[in-house]
This record gives structure tokens, C-alpha cells and sequence, in this order.
């Protein structure tokens, strides 16, 4: 997956190439709208994450010229929390996601993903990891064959996890996806090792191995190959 | 009361205070005037009556019901002029009538007279009368005086203050116009008016400077506090020892409370400043319904038991958005300031959205929670803006919101309409 950040800070963008570098994804940023139609004319990308606040002009502008091309990518708005109608814009011209600023990386990437498989994974959409494999279509989800009874959250729980494989996720950001703003003020995030017990319970009684690890306080990990 | 209503008033008083006091003294005034000049015309009388017994007039012939003669002996003394007020007997009035006698006595040719002679005297009543029929009218002379021109003119003379004081009345923060008084040609009005121009100036200015600040400072922050969560992110990341995870989470948690602060502040500056756009109306249940759908869990596993009466249909005016930030800050402040085995209850209808929660009693005023940053907890993940929020919101659309405790039970109310 190639994708094109177009992000005036230069130390955001820097975060979210570092990030989706570890994951494999190639990223390269435009630091202006003129920069980024240069890129866009002489390369192709899978994805657009396009900050709407650009120092040379509107954000919204250059998704039009982006939507008005054949061919076009996908583009994930990035854009000021509260700047609702710039949301409602920005998805009527043909956006495919939104995420409102500021984000955790592990959300972002869970979002691209998305995104991309929904529109190349066309069919096929089944994720295999190990003895894990998912069926995005169903929402379901396999231990060496056998079908987890998952509740929505565990699902979506497991797909954020497995998306951000290898990587510490901090309960913040997980209980932020699932729940959105309402975790925001909470003392403790029991809820989140709640959940997490009764995945990690789900994955080992269907045989799987133990593949969520608690790393300290801070939050927890997917290891693909755990020891 | 007003202030032309105070003069007027007070000017009446001071009027009727002077016309009472005038009014004595000039019945006393009038009363001796009439006794002297009476006096005097008596005294001529008596001495014309003296000249015609000189003459040789036999003195029997001249008397009359107003003359009276009458012979002393020659041994007594010439008597000088003598005023009396008497009562007496007057045919025409057919009545005892006051009345004034002057007596004089006259040695002529060896016989001695005592020449009386008397007149009415007006009736105290009728000088009474007389003054206060006369202080009456100039009272009601004065009336109308001040009634028309005098209010008229104090009228057009207090204008400029009028004027001024309107504009103070319409003075409002959001409409951004400071005072502008045109010149009135009175020293003092002008003096107090150029004040009051500099005064709203500056109040505007201030308040313009307040707002950019707090508006700039939560848009700036946003940047860098995001940045400082992306490195943190990295940093967990990394090869870390258990200290220093703690140390990452701590400085990720803090980073993540000045987020949340900017936040809100940011969005209430917004909403003071009316940025969203004309409301439509919107299907609140639909709202509610969502919402709970969404923080079910959250209740659940935060072991909070959950009620809920909604109506089907509920609708109002207000944009999307607020709307759905209202609704949450309400239900995570239940599900936040709540006890152990507590319970939410939510109510919603056409009339009012209520939502109770058990907890622990408040020690505060529940008043001041709505203001910015006051909390009851010293929970330090609670930043205090939530309640502010929804205040604001309700403010913007119009919305009542109150917020009580009784004993354990806390309720926050929204009444529509």
C-alpha cells in the first residue's frame, strides 16, 4: 500500500511516516496543495490522507481536482475535531473516510486499512494471520478453523489489534476506538482489560495461541508470533 | 421613578411650601394694610366732622348709624386717636359684623366731643378666601407651567442622557459596536458620554483580546500536543523498561488531558460566538437512542444499572453536532460521577430530557458545577468543562438546563421551548 500524506507540520507528518513505515506502509508527504498535485501528476497512490488546513490554499479544493481526475484515490479527510461541515463537505465530494484531528496513529491506520480493503480487496476479503483468519464480509473470525463467538466489540477489538499487529496499542487509543469520546474522562480503563480478558479467554479456548500481550501499563500488543 | 418625574415633583413641593408661607404672610400683610389704610380714611372722617362743629354745624344733625357723638366734660383730657376692631350690629347684613372704630376727642368752643366713627372691616374670611383663592391659581398656574413647558423643556434638555442611557441598555458583547453619542451641547452629558464611548471601546477591545486568546491558544496547542502524542506512541514502542513505560503513560495521560481541555475550550469559544450554523430540526430519540446504543456497554461494564422512558419522536432545534456532544457529556458525566452499584436513569420527552444518576452527595452549590473548570471530584482525569459545555449549548439555543442534587440523587434537566 502507497499512500500520500499532505500535511503542513512537518513533525505530524513525520509521526505518521515513522509509524506506517513500521507497518510497512510506504508513505510520502506534501507539505502544500502545489506540492501534492505534483505528486498526484506523477505518481499513483492507493490512498490520499488529506489535512484540510493548507498553508496555499483550501483542502477541499484539492479534493475536488483529486475526484475530478480518472482513476482517482481514496482519501481520508483529516481535518479540526468540531469543523463538522467541513466533514459533511468533504465526504459529499467524494471522501471516503473522515478522522478528526488530533488522532492516535493506531486509529489512522486502522481507517486505511479499511479503506483499502474495501476498495481493492474486492471479494476476497478475507484476512488469514497464522491460525487466526478473518471474514470481514461476516464479521467473523477463525482459530484454525473453528468460529469465535465474538460480540461486536470483541470483533472489532481483535480487527484494530490485528491491524496494528506488533505494535503497543495504549488503552486510550483502544478504548477510543471502540467507544469514541465517551471514554474520555474515565478514571480507569477496566473495560478495556475486560475486554481483553474475555478475547484473549475466546482465542486460547478455541486453541489459539496467546497472542495479546500486556506490556506494563501502558496498554497492550498483538504479537503475530508469540513466544 | 424617573428622573423628570423627581424634579417635577419636587419642584411642585417646594412650590406649594412657598405659596402656603406666602400665602400667611400675605393675609397678614393685607389685613394690616386694610386696618392702617382704614385707619387713616377714619381718622380724616372724624377730624372732617370735627371741622363742620367748628364751623357751627349743630353736631346732632351730622350723626349717623356710622357717627357717633358724644359730650365729655371739659375737665378731661383731649383724647388722641383711638383704633378698635368691635363687633357691631349692621342693619344691612342684619347681622353682628366686624368692624372698625376711631375715636377722637375735640375741645370746641368749651364744649368737648368725642367724635366716633366706623366702618366695616373686611371679614377675615373673606381675606382668607381672597389668598387662597389667589395662591390657588397661581398653584394652578404653576401646574400647567410645569406640566407643559417645564417638562418639555427638561425633556429635551436630559435628551442626550436618554439616548445615552438606551445605548448603555443595548450594549452587548456579541453585536461588537462600542458607544456612539453624537454631541449634545450640555458640558457635563458630553463629559459623561465621551467616557462612556472610551469605557465600551476599551470593554470591547478587552473582551475581542480575551476571546483571540483563548480561541488561538486552543487552536495552537492542538498541533503540538498531537505531535507529542504521536512521539509518545512511537516511544511506546520502543525497547522500554517498566519505569519507563510509566513514566510514557503518565506523560501520555497528561498530553491527553490538555488535548481534551483545548478541546473544549475551543468548542465553547465556538458556540459563544454562535459559529454553528442556523439549526434544523432534528429527531432527538433518534439522538438519544444512538447514543445509548453506544455507552450501553460502557454502562454495563462500569456495573451502573440503566433506565430509560423515551419518547418516540422528540424533535428540536439545534444543530447535529451540539446536539450529539450534549447528549454525551450528559450521559459520561453519569456514568462518571457515579457510585459502585449505582444506576442512570434517562427520561425523554416533548417536553423536557432528564438525566438522573445516583452518586455521591454533592457538597458544592449544584449552580456552580455549570460553571468552567469547577468540579466536585478531585478526580484528576475529569477535566470540569463538561457541564460548562452543555450549559453553553443550551444558552446558544435557547435551551433551559439545570442541574440539582438531591442527597444521592444528581439530575440534570434540559427543558425545551
Amino acid at each position: 500500500m502507497k499512500i500520500l500524506l499532505v500535511e503542513d507540520n512537518e513533525e505530524l507528518a513525520d509521526n505518521v511516516v515513522r509509524y506506517l513505515d513500521q507497518v510497512g506502509v510506504l508513505c510520502e508527504t506534501a507539505n502544500s496543495h502545489y506540492q501534492a498535485e505534483d505528486k498526484l501528476l506523477s505518481y499513483t497512490y492507493d490512498c490520499v490522507l488529506l489535512d484540510l488546513m493548507l498553508p496555499d490554499g483550501d483542502g477541499l479544493e484539492l479534493l475536488k481536482w483529486i475526484k475530478s481526475r480518472t482513476n482517482s484515490p481514496n482519501v481520508l479527510i483529516i481535518s479540526a475535531k468540531d469543523s463538522l461541515d467541513d466533514k459533511i463537505k468533504g465526504l459529499d465530494q467524494g471522501a471516503d473516510d473522515y478522522l478528526p484531528k488530533p488522532f492516535h496513529l493506531s486509529e489512522l491506520l486502522a481507517r486505511l486499512k479499511a479503506i483499502y480493503r474495501r476498495s481493492k480487496l474486492e471479494g476476497s476479503d478475507e484476512l488469514n494471520l497464522g491460525e487466526i483468519s478473518i471474514h470481514y464480509s461476516t464479521f467473523q473470525a477463525f482459530v484454525n478453523g473453528k468460529l469465535l463467538d465474538l460480540t461486536k466489540k470483541e470483533y472489532d477489538l481483535l480487527i484494530f489489534l490485528i491491524t496494528n499487529k506488533n505494535r503497543v496499542l495504549g488503552k486510550q487509543a483502544i478504548a477510543q476506538h471502540l467507544w469514541g469520546d465517551y471514554t474520555d474522562d474515565l478514571a480507569n480503563f477496566d473495560f478495556v482489560y475486560q475486554h481483553m480478558k474475555n478475547l484473549r479467554k475466546k482465542i486460547c479456548e478455541a486453541g489459539g495461541k496467546d497472542y495479546l500481550k500486556t506490556v506494563y501499563g501502558i496498554g497492550y500488543k498483538f504479537e503475530e508470533n508469540p513466544s | 421613578m424617573k428622573l423628570i418625574n423627581i424634579i417635577t415633583l419636587l419642584y411642585l413641593s417646594l412650590t406649594l411650601a412657598g405659596l402656603l408661607i406666602g400665602g400667611f404672610f400675605i393675609y397678614l400683610k393685607i389685613d394690616s394694610e386694610i386696618e392702617f389704610e382704614m385707619g387713616r380714611e377714619l381718622d380724616r372722617q372724624v377730624d372732617s366732622v370735627a371741622d363742620q362743629i367748628r364751623r357751627g354745624s349743630p353736631y346732632e344733625g351730622l350723626v349717623d348709624d356710622r357717627l357717633e357723638i358724644e359730650i365729655l366734660p371739659m375737665n378731661r383730657a383731649e383724647e388722641s386717636l383711638n383704633l378698635r376692631d368691635t363687633l357691631a350690629f349692621h342693619d344691612p347684613n342684619d347681622k353682628q359684623v366686624r368692624q372698625l372704630k376711631a375715636s377722637k376727642s375735640y375741645k370746641i368752643d368749651g364744649k368737648h366731643y368725642r367724635i366716633s366713627y366706623f366702618n366695616l372691616l373686611v371679614e377675615k374670611d373673606d381675606i382668607t378666601e381672597t389668598v387662597v383663592f389667589t395662591m390657588v391659581v397661581v398653584f394652578l398656574l404653576q401646574l400647567a407651567f410645569i406640566g407643559f413647558f417645564l417638562r418639555r423643556i427638561s425633556n429635551r434638555v436630559f435628551r442626550p442622557f436618554q439616548n445615552s442611557l438606551n445605548q448603555i441598555q443595548k450594549f452587548n458583547f456579541s453585536s461588537n459596536e462600542p458607544f456612539e453619542f453624537s454631541k449634545s451641547k450640555i458640558k457635563e452629558f458630553d463629559q459623561l458620554n465621551e467616557f462612556l464611548m472610551r469605557m465600551s471601546a476599551k470593554l470591547l477591545k478587552d473582551y475581542r483580546q480575551i476571546k483571540e486568546f483563548s480561541e488561538n491558544i486552543s487552536h495552537e496547542i492542538q498541533t503540538p500536543t498531537s505531535v507529542v502524542r504521536g512521539k509518545l506512541e512511537h516511544l511506546m514502542n520502543e525497547d522500554i523498561t517498566e519505569k519507563q513505560a510509566e513514566l510514557i503513560h503518565s506523560a501520555y495521560q497528561n498530553n491527553e488531558r490538555i488535548q481534551r481541555i483545548v478541546r473544549s475550550l475551543s468548542l465553547l469559544a465556538k458556540l459563544e460566538n454562535n459559529e454553528f450554523e442556523t439549526p434544523t430540526s432534528i429527531n432527538l430519540t433518534e439522538l438519544v437512542k444512538k447514543n445509548l446504543e453506544m455507552t450501553k456497554e460502557l454502562i454495563h461494564v462500569s456495573g451502573l444499572e440503566l433506565e430509560q422512558d423515551i419518547q418516540e419522536d422528540v424533535f428540536s432545534v439545534i444543530h447535529p453536532f451540539i446536539a450529539e456532544v450534549m447528549i454525551q457529556n450528559l450521559i459520561s458525566n453519569a456514568v462518571k460521577h457515579n457510585i459502585e452499584e449505582g444506576w442512570i436513569r434517562l427520561q425523554l420527552n416533548s417536553e423536557f430530557l432528564l438525566v438522573e444518576n445516583s452518586g455521591i452527595p454533592l457538597r458544592k452549590n449544584p449552580e456552580e458545577l455549570l460553571q468552567r473548570f469547577k468540579k466536585e471530584s478531585n478526580k484528576t482525569e475529569s477535566i470540569g468543562l463538561g457541564l460548562a459545555i452543555v450549559n453553553q449549548i443550551c444558552k446558544t439555543y435557547g435551551l433551559s438546563f439545570t442541574y440539582t442534587s438531591e442527597g444521592s440523587i444528581h439530575s440534570a434537566r434540559i427543558t425545551f421551548g
